[in-house]
């Protein structure tokens, strides 16, 4: 047998090697006298070699020989990676006779976390097994190794002994040795093609910061455990373990807490399962992080603030029946309902039921896409629509003409067939058309809600299916609010106020509104795509409106122009939109820019740092700086010497804000958190904030005193 | 009910008396008995400590490319309390504590701490100094020279602390940002850790080490009092105590 082929010898060979020598041994009724080294003592470790073997038999090529450590109570021994600190044992055998190579096997390690550091070693016992291979088959054997281990309990002990066995020529089999050498031969990980793998992946993200691995296996996972190593000089954090697929799929992330390229390998990773599981696999890397099987919701809305967030959708919901995009549909359905007043009630009701129902089917519609865009991890979230310049232009292009339309420059006219059966709704029996009426009211007011629905949206689109389903249902209800009043009760038709003066006054008033709105897109415009685009979108909106307004153009003229107009600005704010580099970053003296790698830095120097994610988009996060952050206590407490003060700009799309907000499971903003000695992680504030909890938070992170966090 | 009632009573009673036994147990806690060394004369340790259970004193892990020693045992015997506790001048007024740690020992870490928040809660009362023994192959060579460059600069805790939050790696590249987050002078930093200085600083700890007969880290000498391992904070108040009371001087 060459030597080649002896390397390659896997685990089951030892343990089939082990297992026929014990049958050997029994049917020679040998008794079997221990075939131990003299042992190595010290209060902490028992240390002695030990093999199968009492004698080496005529044509063996090997030896199975094991290092039994016997740890103290609290002392531990470290695996071949052992983690932030300590140290591996290892041998040296260059004074041993008649030996060509020993391959040092590690029985699968244990995480603990000793005085906040994380290492993966062995307490109470371990056996390391130990594959001799003989220079010359047959002849006896000295093994002599030296060892250099690191034991540690409160106090680390370096301890260098020798440990000799001889072996002569002769057969026999130590019973004792050899089972308990198979007892730790069994923890050895499995090779991977032994472990039955579907499959095994890595990602390590472009700056070095996280590590995530996903494992899928025949046979569920029950409680695992993942060791990936990176070569030495790599140490990762506590990993974020997660299982999908009826536990069969096993999803682990880490931190990278430091990285050392030189001595960097691409990632081996070790995964045990309660005692009896372990295998070790090299998994194919991949350039996009596998995602979780599931989202942890670290939020956890409670009943409370799922009600909240109800109410909130649902008033927000009725004030958009007042906004212009909604408000001529509702007015076009109540005058008609005016005119009805005559009619039988049960019409009434059922046309304004219909209508209801009209609303409510188009907002589970939008839930449902919605639902299905997050299922397929499109990123969805409120904020990010701000960050981009076609939606914003969109969005100011609208506002433009409808308060153009509300001051009397115009009038928007319906498509005519449209009008025309809006206005015939009460003559036929159908509801068909009152259910179109909701449902185009509806649509209408996706575009208006964005500004005053931010919050419950954003929610929603960070949150569970459940709380998607239950704002929209809340959002409809309040833009159903009207047409099921009346449906309730069909004589209040008749309290409605008649036309008159009174909605010229009511115009104008959401007219300057809506151009106050319009303002504050045209400012979100600049920061986004620079002033050019910005003035570009502004002026073709302003050349859409008289386009509108002028009612001298011939009709042939006036569609494409009208219709030209519209895509325009659209085109623009992308065609024009200047990069980054342009944009004045937000950043003052007081404000240093967000770097994530800083905080930890700080921090370990014992500074508080204070991170404020904000763009020019969100109005919350302007309330919070001009309400509790810009004024007395707090902005003195921010400026005091150990505090850093971190300013995050996510007025534009930045994936390293992106991906920061996403690992505290934030989608929106504002976000602020507090870091420092005491709260290393992070304190995160709520999107509102008051003085008390941000100097409670500040006071809090300072926290823990060297000798405290000594006690703990 | 009413038997219900008593039970409750009685478990809570129970569990009331346990706290305030242990409560009391650990203010009461006895100075642990102390046993003179033999070498060196006037020291003392714990009793039952690690050391005299049977450990054998190691000088680290075998290190074959080890160079000559700057310091000879005999130098530094022939001033203990220099070599141990750094100068002293005349008033014996505070309690010098000398701290050995090694970067690859966790408790290390959390005993350089706790001592650094000892030394600011104790003010003038204490003097800590600091000692690397690098007893743990070459990382922890290197780091502990880091370490003792740093302290030239006044940023030993520091340098310990930012340990804490991310590992010591021997890269030029890590030194350089090591510097930069302590703010402390690179060109300085790197020709301190191969300086003729610090390398006489690490023989004169390894060499007290062999004196002491330390098992490993982290170790401390209050005084003239060996501890090694952990020990208590109230305890070690105690020993502090004692040592200012009793007059640690007359060893040196």
């Amino acid at each position: 047998m060459g030597t080649g082929m002896l390397m390659a010898r896997s685990k089951c060979q030892v343990i089939l090697l082990v297992l026929t020598s014990i049958v050997f041994s029994v049917l020679q009724n040998h008794a079997a006298q221990a075939e131990v080294s003299a042992k190595f003592n010290s209060p902490a470790v028992t240390a002695a070699l030990i093999s199968v073997q009492n004698g080496v038999a005529p044509d063996a090529n090997t030896i199975s020989a094991g290092l039994d450590l016997d740890l103290g109570e609290g002392w531990k021994a470290y695996w071949r990676s052992p983690g932030e600190v300590g140290l591996p044992p290892e041998i040296d055998w260059s004074r041993s006779q008649n030996v060509a190579n020993v391959k040092m096997l590690w029985p699968a390690p244990t995480r603990f976390t000793a005085f906040g550091i994380e290492n993966f070693g062995y307490s109470d016992e371990v056996v390391f097994p130990l594959e001799v291979q003989l220079e010359q088959p047959g002849k006896p054997v000295s093994l002599f190794a030296r060892v250099s281990l690191l034991i540690c309990s409160n106090v680390c002990v370096p301890q260098n002994f020798e440990l000799s066995l001889t072996l002569p020529s002769g057969i026999g089999i130590d019973n004792k040795s050899a089972s308990r050498l198979s007892e730790f031969i069994a923890r050895v990980p499995l090779e991977e093609k032994d472990a039955q793998l579907e499959s095994a992946i890595a990602h390590v993200d472009d700056g070095f910061s996280e590590l995530t691995i996903s494992v899928k296996a025949a046979a569920p996972f029950q409680a695992p455990d993942v060791f990936p190593e990176l070569g030495t000089g790599t140490a990762l954090g506590k990993p974020d373990i997660r299982l999908g697929d009826r536990g069969t799929l096993l999803w682990a992330r880490f931190t990278v807490l430091s990285y050392d390229e030189e001595r960097s390998r691409p990632p081996i990773v070790t995964v045990t399962d309660g005692a009896g599981r372990a295998f070790t696999v090299t998994p194919d890397r991949v350039e996009t992080q596998p995602a979780p099987p599931f989202r942890l919701n670290v939020l956890g809305p409670g009943i409370d603030q799922l009600a909240w967030i109800a109410l909130v959708a649902f008033l927000g919901g009725m004030i958009l029946n007042a906004m212009p995009c909604v408000l001529p549909v509702l007015s076009i359905k109540l005058s008609s309902a005016l005119k009805q007043q005559g009619r039988d009630k049960q019409v009434v009701r059922g046309g304004f039921l219909a209508a209801a129902a009209g609303v409510m089917v188009f907002m589970w519609g939008l839930a449902a896409v919605l639902f299905l865009l997050q299922r397929f991890g499109v990123m969805v979230g409120w904020g990010l629509q701000f960050q981009n310049p076609v939606f914003l232009a969109l969005m100011f292009t609208v506002l433009a003409v409808f308060s153009a339309n509300l001051f009397g420059l115009f009038e928007i006219a319906l498509p005519s067939g449209l009008q025309t059966r809006l206005s015939n709704t009460g003559r036929r029996h159908g509801y068909t058309s009152d259910f179109f009426t909701g449902l185009f009211g509806a649509v209408m007011a996706t575009p208006c809600s964005a500004p005053f629905l931010g919050t419950a949206i954003a929610f929603a689109l960070a949150g569970r299916g459940t709380d998607l389903l239950i704002v929209f249902t809340f959002l409809g209800l309040g833009l159903a609010t009207p047409y099921l009043v009346v449906a309730a009760s069909p004589r209040l038709v008749t309290f409605l106020p008649k036309p008159g003066r009174w909605m010229v006054g009511l115009k104008l008033v959401l007219g300057l509104l809506l151009v106050v709105t319009a303002l504050w897109l045209f400012w979100v415009l600049t920061g986004v795509a620079g002033t050019r685009a910005a003035i570009a979108v502004a002026a073709l909106s302003a050349a859409l409106i008289l386009v509108q307004s002028r009612g001298g153009l011939s009709p042939r003229l006036r569609w494409p122009g009208i219709a030209v107009l519209s895509i325009l600005p659209l085109v623009a704010s992308t065609m024009l939109a200047q990069p980054a580099a342009n944009h004045v970053s937000a950043t003052t003296q007081e404000w240093t820019a967000f770097d994530r790698a800083e905080i930890a830095r700080l921090v370990s120097r014992g500074e508080v740092v204070f991170v404020d994610v904000t763009a020019d988009w969100c109005l919350t996060c302007k309330a919070n700086k001009a309400l509790v952050l810009d004024r007395e206590p707090v902005l003195q407490a921010l400026r005091s010497d150990d505090v850093t003060q971190m300013q995050a700009d996510w007025t534009r799309p930045n994936e390293a804000i992106s991906r920061y907000l996403e690992g505290f499971n934030r989608f929106g903003i504002p976000f602020n958190a507090v870091y420092g000695p005491g709260a290393p992680n992070g304190i995160v504030l709520s999107e509102i904030l008051s003085a008390a909890t941000v100097l409670q938070a500040l006071e809090d992170a300072r926290l823990a005193t060297p000798v405290a966090a000594a006690q703990n | 009910m009413a038997s219900r009632r008593g039970v409750v009573f009685g478990i809570a009673a129970f569990a009331a008396g346990v706290m305030s036994i242990r409560y009391a147990r650990s203010f009461l806690e006895p100075l642990p008995e102390f046993q003179d060394l033999t070498d060196p004369v006037g020291f003392r340790e714990i009793s039952g400590g690690p050391s005299s259970t049977g450990f054998d004193p190691f000088v680290g892990l075998a290190d074959p490319n080890e160079r000559t020693r700057l310091r000879t045992p005999s130098d530094v015997r022939q001033n203990l309390c220099k070599a141990l506790f750094g100068e002293t001048d005349e008033n014996f007024g505070f309690v010098p504590l000398a701290s050995f740690s090694d970067y690859y020992c966790p408790y290390c870490r959390v005993q350089t701490k706790r001592l650094a928040g000892l030394a600011e809660q104790l003010g003038a009362g204490v003097k800590v100094v600091w000692h690397e023994l690098p007893l743990l192959g070459d990382t922890s060579m290197l780091a502990a020279k880091a370490a003792l460059a740093a302290k030239r600069q006044g940023a030993y805790v520091q340098f310990h602390e930012r340990l804490l939050s991310s590992p010591f790696q021997a890269t030029p590249e890590y030194l350089q940002l090591l510097a930069e987050s302590l703010d402390l002078d690179h060109a300085r930093l790197v020709s301190d850790m191969e300086s003729k200085d610090v390398l006489q600083e690490l023989d004169t700890s390894s060499i007290l080490s062999e004196i002491f007969g330390f098992i490993g880290t982290p170790a401390l000498v209050v005084g003239r009092t060996v501890i090694q391992g952990q020990i208590s904070d109230r305890n070690l108040l105690k020993i502090i105590d004692l040592e200012r009371s009793e007059g640690w001087a007359q060893v040196c």
